[in-house]
């Protein structure tokens, strides 16, 4: 199977492969030379202008890119000139100078992903990867990508520090129901790269992206780090089918983008997919509490709508639970999740 | 002998962005009346639609029916109105983070859109940084706020410029709501066509004028992000119908639908003119991490556990936006969501005294108990003075509002008693002190024996039984300093009470709001707030708390 990821190119970015071209993850697609901190130049003394006069004389706008002694402004002869390459932002009438933001040395703008190249536009490029991907429910932090290394035992199986240990560097670790912001904390001390998770509190990753942010403003944070959320929010451990695929594809490269929370696994075959109105003998996941990241069967659909504890009433089923115990559930909070064909 | 029966039916359905709502209406008796209505996620699709209304209909209609059940929901003429495909994105790009800034931003997100990035001058970021955020974000449009009106601002140029060395030429539209002086230098930094100006949000350091830019970027989000027959949008034609109900029944309505993603709100005036908003931010998804929305949730909520179960809850609710709350904790930290969200959509609106504030969207109009929807739109819109409190829980004034003018008001009419859920009336002062009377309400029913005055203290709610169809004269005497919004300050107001699902509700908490700050006195009271309005009352008992 195969999916396609854009990469998003920003203003003045110059791609380095083209259409059809095989790319790795740590490869550079593009590189640009971004802006950097603004300085002044002057424009009307050279050209023996008032400030106000030198405006007309002006030969470019906000916006332009310009090239080391590339003119800024010209009149009779006499002319301003950009120092260094540079990004022209705007004119001071009142002093007579330029602002303008030289550009830094070219950065690279790596794709994290591993494909071929299908399509490149001013904006963007489309690669097209061999593999599966998977959409969580949210997630933080950047892209990157390692080895899919599975650090719990069972899905529902809480992520702990103690679980993280130097074999997990550079890889991405599956967890199960949730992470503390210590354990997150340890794992990106440790350069694990990213980690997967069934749920987690919103407030650990706050706690977690909040403490990233304080270590940042100090320079302390070293290389990128990226954490999604696959089921939901709160203590919700990975659907067990889902796990026994990340299990079966342990091993394999992975990218992983958390703000978007997407998961690309390579190489891998379709994941157990989901899909909404569950039917009966479907096998469910529900998704609200007091259920929430519980699988079972659906065994008959309600004929009325039911109310549920909260008061609304509203087309149910009956599920039975592989924990257990059979419950009563709003149709609306179960998605069927799909056989993998072949499995 | 088989009898032959004709009937016409007509299809209302509204699609949000979770929730698909259907109402079935037929001729029955030579009056058209909602025969039934579901609703379900979005995601089940139209089929799973029509199936459930022929479920449905199938055990509400004449068995001579059945057979052609089928067939007549086919032929039924169907209106229909939806939720936008997707949100508009904009960017702000502005002088100072809580003046120009801060207008451009809340004039955008009133009008629907997104804000997908701010970035002022005194952000503290550098201009590297600037640039750099505003060249990787993703943008249907750009506005530029900055400089008083009357004065060249350099700063606000700069403004412009950062926008015009981020955006690629012609690659979404830029609206420059700041200083007049600078329009023309402004639109030469964009392509021909590329910028347009429209009235400074901050003309003076005083004031704030959000109106143009506002309705200039609803126009632009219809244009720029819809793309469809605009009519059909929930956002054009639930205030149409509120303008249309408004001039029909000569009231002053404010109608709001908390949406899961956004939300609208309509003022209509008795002439039938309207002025709505569409807040892109505005609905249960909109609150999901805001530093220190859960705390504010757990806090009004007072019974939905604590702020890390909140704040999971609100990321739920905008992940998987058509799923429900199971569990009562759930239900009141919704509701709680729902009460913030109303409350933003009124806060900058200086709304006055209303006649009718109606309940739209399955949060509120599909609440399990009237009590509860009577509650968000309460707490939230605080709305000051007598005024009827209504639901749309059959979802049909959205599809109505599609229709050519001179048919939403008939549809209306048509519908009569169907149209609306009357939740009552509500009488909400302002003003007084902890502990004094701050009204005294005397309720005349016609029929009842004389009953003895009603006497409210400030942070008081009660409930008195009074039934939908009834009508109760009222004599209200507010306490010292307190204020039922009348333009002079009466000794005795008299008003009409219509009844409801939940009765006349007498509300001395005050505007805004104010909650203990301590934890336990806090939860008490929230609790015996929600005791009040939703206990099944004793005939002609009042409920107080």
């Amino acid at each position: 199977m195969s999916v396609v990821h854009r990469v998003r190119l920003p203003i003045g970015a110059v791609p380095m492969v083209e259409v059809g071209h095989l790319v790795e993850p740590a490869e550079v697609l593009a590189t640009r030379r971004p802006p950097g901190p603004g300085v002044s130049i002057p424009v009307a003394a050279p050209l023996h202008r008032s400030p106000a006069d030198a405006a007309e004389c002006l030969s470019v706008t906000p916006g332009s890119y310009l090239e080391a002694g590339e003119r800024l402004a010209e009149d009779r002869g006499r002319e301003a000139v950009a120092p260094s390459a540079c990004l022209f932002l705007a004119y001071d009438r009142d002093d007579g100078t330029a602002l303008v933001a030289p550009l830094l040395a070219n950065e690279p703008i790596v794709g994290h992903v591993r494909g071929e190249v299908s399509s490149i536009d001013d904006e963007g490029m489309e690669i097209r990867i061999g593999g599966a991907l998977l959409e969580g429910v949210g997630g933080t932090g950047s892209a990157v990508h390692g080895e899919l290394r599975v650090a719990v035992h069972e899905p529902g199986e809480e992520l702990r520090a103690g679980m993280i240990d130097v074999g997990a560097t550079g890889r991405i670790v599956v967890g199960g129901s949730r992470a503390s912001a210590e354990t997150l904390t340890r794992a990106r001390a440790m350069g694990v790269a990213g980690i997967v998770l069934g749920g987690m509190l919103d407030k650990e990753l706050r706690d977690f992206e909040a403490s990233q942010q304080r270590r940042r403003q100090v320079g302390g944070v070293p290389g990128d780090f990226a954490v999604v959320l696959l089921e939901g929010f709160g203590k919700v451990g990975l659907d067990p089918g889902l796990f026994a695929w990340f299990r079966a594809h342990e091993g394999r490269m992975a990218s992983l983008f958390g703000d978007s929370a997407r998961v690309y696994v390579y190489d891998a075959g379709p994941p157990p997919t989901r899909r909404a109105l569950a039917r009966v003998g479907d096998r469910v996941i529900a998704h609200r509490r007091p259920h929430a990241g519980g699988a079972g069967e659906l065994v008959r659909l309600l004929d009325a709508p039911r109310a549920a504890a909260s008061g609304i009433a509203v087309r149910s089923a009956l599920v039975r639970f592989e924990d257990g115990p059979i419950a009563i559930v709003p149709l609306a909070n179960l998605e069927a999740t799909e056989p993998v064909p072949g499995a | 002998m088989t009898v032959a029966i004709e009937t016409e039916l007509a299809l209302l359905i509204d699609v949000g962005s979770a929730w698909a709502k259907a109402s079935v209406i037929g001729r029955v008796r030579g009056r058209w009346r909602l025969v039934t209505r579901v609703a379900q996620p979005t995601s089940w699709g139209a089929g799973e639609l029509h199936r459930s209304l022929l479920e449905r209909l199938d055990a509400t209609v004449d068995p001579r029916l059945t057979s052609r059940l089928d067939e007549l929901l086919a032929s039924a003429n169907r209106i229909e109105c939806h939720t936008a495909r997707r949100p508009g994105r904009i960017v702000v790009a502005a002088v100072s983070r809580e003046l120009s800034g801060g207008a451009a931003r809340r004039a955008a997100e009133a009008a629907g859109w997104q804000v997908a990035e701010v970035v002022t001058l005194d952000d503290g970021r550098s201009l590297a940084d600037r640039l750099a955020r505003l060249q990787s974000v993703e943008t249907d449009a750009w506005v530029i706020a900055g400089g008083f009106d009357a004065t060249r601002s350099p700063r606000a140029l700069e403004a412009a410029a950062l926008v015009a060395s981020a955006r690629r030429r012609g690659s979404g539209p830029v609206i420059w709501a700041g200083s007049a002086e600078l329009a023309a230098e402004v639109a030469a930094l964009f392509e021909p066509e590329g910028c347009s100006t429209v009235g400074n949000v901050r003309p003076d350091p005083r004031r704030e004028v959000t109106a143009p830019l506002r309705e200039h970027l609803q126009g632009l989000l219809r244009t720029v992000v819809a793309r469809e027959d605009e009519t059909h949008l929930a956002a054009i034609a639930l205030p149409r119908a509120i303008g249309a109900l408004a001039a029909a029944s000569g009231l002053r309505i404010l109608a709001v639908d908390i949406g899961a993603r956004g939300a609208i709100s309509a003022l209509a005036e008795p002439d039938g003119s309207f002025d709505s908003r569409i807040h892109g931010g505005g609905g249960l998804a909109g609150l999901a991490g805001v530093a220190s929305s859960a705390a504010r949730v757990s806090r009004l909520a007072g019974d939905a556990g604590d702020e890390a179960t909140v704040a999971d809850l609100l990321q739920t609710l905008r992940s998987r936006p058509a799923s429900l709350p199971e569990t009562p904790e759930e239900l009141s930290a919704t509701h709680a969501a729902a009460r913030v969200q109303a409350g933003s959509l009124v806060e900058d609106a200086a709304l006055g005294p209303l006649d009718l504030v109606i309940g739209c969207g399955s949060t509120i109009a599909g609440a399990p108990l009237p009590a509860q929807a009577a509650r968000i739109l309460l707490d939230g819109l605080r709305p000051i003075g007598v005024t009827q409190l209504a639901v749309d829980a059959a979802s049909v004034l959205g599809p109505l509002g599609t229709l050519p003018d001179g048919e939403i008001r008939e549809g209306i009419g048509l519908l009569a008693e169907d149209l609306l859920v009357p939740l009552g009336t509500a009488v909400v002062c302002r003003g007084g002190e902890p502990g004094r009377v701050a009204m005294r309400v005397t309720v005349h029913r016609p029929g009842w024996p004389d009953a003895a005055p009603v006497e409210l203290r400030s942070g008081q709610l009660q409930v008195v039984p009074l039934a939908r169809g009834q009508e109760a004269e009222l004599t209200i005497e507010p306490g010292d300093g307190v204020t039922l919004g009348a333009g002079r300050r009466s000794l005795r107001v008299q008003a009409l009470a219509t009844g409801g699902a939940v009765g006349l509700i007498l509300d001395a908490r005050g505007i805004p709001i104010v909650l203990p700050r301590r934890g336990d006195d806090r939860r008490a009271m929230v609790v015996s707030w929600r005791d009040a309005l939703a206990r099944e009352p004793a005939p002609g008992v009042e409920r107080v708390a």
